[in-house]
């Protein structure tokens, strides 16, 4: 579904991304760790169109996305969950929920469709469809985000530390619903800073450190090498 | 004062209140969106009061009239964002964060001078817009009252609720609260923020002509009329604190409440006392009457 080959990326004069490539093939979820500043985000920014690479190519479904701006990029279905949730804090939960959705295009019916499943799937977000979505709680707000991106029907979903100031609990309940939808199909690139977590939920892993792709292989392997943990630590 | 003279000063003021609130509507919206507004706010009201002129005195039956301004203000709106907006934001950072006072100020000096050009330095009134005579009273309640004052207050409301219902209502208004609350964020979610930011510059645009096709009938219309409507304007929204859309609608007929009975006891320096009620205001309460600090309150 997304084909990373050699992108180098600058932001200004400062170099972020340095020769990466990575594969994410459809019904599999990919983890991408690194330390802080390692260029995780960069990586997601630049697969969205948000920065441009400055050389390298990025395929999406097959077809270059260079050029795509990024809401046509989320349209046609890659759709990236941002850090910080982003949640519209005044704006209801079921607007923020229905707010992609409705820019996709798709009709009324598909979106009520949307509705139901998410709200099956976080339950606690059906309970407080009426409250605006900055008085949700850090993890119901993770969860609304992450439903915000299933209500746009992705092909491809890309999250960006889902875990951050969040309790443990509810980490595990964000990566178990990714997982599941990484088994009926969905494919997942996440990018995560708590790196055992996402080893032990993840098929593939890729550290990035200081910008380069230090090392790939599947996660489990990866959870088993404890130089993988120093690398990522150090 | 009479009690007859208070409520048609009461009527009056909140006929020019209701045109205030209108003009700030258009700066509150893009300031929300983009933290930017159109310096020429006051200008465009000018011109839309210009084309209202032009086209009633040729005879153009009124609702076309308004249809035409309307058009009109709309691609000025366009093309204001497209050239004193949109470059500034191409060039980031290398604009300087108000460069767009200076571009939005210098496409309202343009107008002024278009508009000297076509309609003289004179000032002029607008042919009513709603009766035949300037001088049409209509009886409520056994006060007599303008029929225009009464046309343009109930005019005024009405678009200020549609413009409640676009921006609470319709999922534009959602657009609009995505990107007012994060720009980049809002484009993940499919949103195309570039079309947000044209639509209400747009917005603004249609306001500020509506605002000029009410208030022709009410003031004197000349090409520089616009600098004292866009410091107005600015002041309501100040009072309501620019991000709460009610407290502007309260701060504009507070204000041209205000102003009617000023110049009805100072009329040489009437429009001065609400101004500075309103400075004295901001010393003390720096955030209005009605605002909050944050930016995503409704």
């Amino acid at each position: 579904m997304i084909e990373v080959d050699h992108i180098d990326v600058a932001i200004g004069p400062v170099g972020i991304l340095h020769d990466v490539s990575l594969r994410l093939a459809p019904g599999r979820l990919v983890t991408v760790i690194g330390a802080n500043g390692a260029g995780k985000t960069t990586l997601l920014r630049t697969l969205s169109n948000i920065v441009s690479p400055r050389s390298g190519t990025i395929r999406f479904d097959g077809r270059p996305t260079a050029g795509i701006k990024p809401h046509l990029l989320a349209r046609a279905g890659l759709v990236h969950v941002p850090q910080g949730r982003q949640i519209v804090p005044g704006l209801t939960v079921r607007d923020n929920l229905v707010i992609g959705a409705d820019r996709a295009g798709l009709d009324a019916g598909t979106i009520a469709e949307g509705l139901e499943r998410e709200f099956a799937r976080f339950p606690v977000l059906k309970e407080r469809q009426h409250i605006l979505g900055g008085n949700l709680s850090g993890g119901e707000q993770q969860m609304l985000a992450v439903s915000r991106a299933l209500m746009m029907r992705p092909k491809v979903l890309l999250l960006d530390e889902p875990s951050l100031g969040l309790a443990p609990q509810v980490v595990t309940t964000i990566l178990k619903a990714l997982r599941g939808l990484a088994d009926d199909g969905l494919s997942v690139l996440l990018v995560e800073q708590l790196a055992l977590l996402a080893l032990d939920t993840a098929d593939e892993a890729h550290v990035l450190q200081r910008g380069r792709v230090a090392l790939s292989g599947p996660a489990a392997e990866l959870r088993r090498d404890r130089a993988v943990i120093e690398s990522y630590l150090g | 004062m009479t009690l007859l003279n208070f409520f048609q000063l009461l009527v009056s003021g909140i006929a020019m209140g209701a045109i205030y609130t209108l003009t700030a509507k258009g700066l509150f919206i893009t300031h929300l969106a983009t933290h930017r507004l159109n310096f020429g706010q006051g200008d465009f009201l000018m011109v839309g009061a210009f084309a209202s002129i032009g086209m009633l005195t040729a005879g153009v039956p009124a609702p076309l009239a308004v249809l035409g301004v309307l058009v009109l203000m709309g691609v000025l709106g366009y093309l204001l964002e497209r050239f004193a907006i949109r470059p500034l934001d191409r060039l980031g950072d290398r604009a300087g964060a108000y460069s767009w006072v200076l571009t939005t100020a210098g496409a309202a000096l343009i107008l002024q001078n278009i508009v000297e050009l076509g309609f003289g330095k004179s000032a002029q009134y607008a042919p009513p817009l709603f009766s035949k005579t300037r001088d049409n009273v209509i009886s409520i309640l056994g006060v007599g009252i303008f029929f225009e004052e009464a046309a343009i207050i109930i005019t005024a409301f009405i678009v200020v609720g549609a413009f409640y219902w676009f921006l609470f209502g319709s999922r534009w208004g959602k657009a609009v609260y995505a990107v007012a609350f994060n720009p980049e964020a809002a484009s993940l979610f499919g949103i195309d923020v570039r079309g947000v930011v044209v639509l209400v510059f747009v917005l603004a645009a249609l306001m500020a002509g509506i605002s000029g096709v009410l208030v022709g009938p009410l003031v004197s219309v000349h090409p520089h009329m616009g600098l004292i409507f866009t410091i107005k304007a600015l002041a309501v929204a100040a009072v309501g604190g620019f991000t709460n859309p009610v407290g502007i609608l309260l701060g504009g007929l507070l204000f041209g409440v205000a102003e009617a009975f000023s110049n009805y006891w100072d009329s040489a320096f009437g429009d001065l006392y609400p101004l500075l009620f309103v400075m004295a205001l901001l010393a003390v309460r720096p955030s209005g009457l009605f605002g909050e600090r944050r930016a995503d309150v409704r």
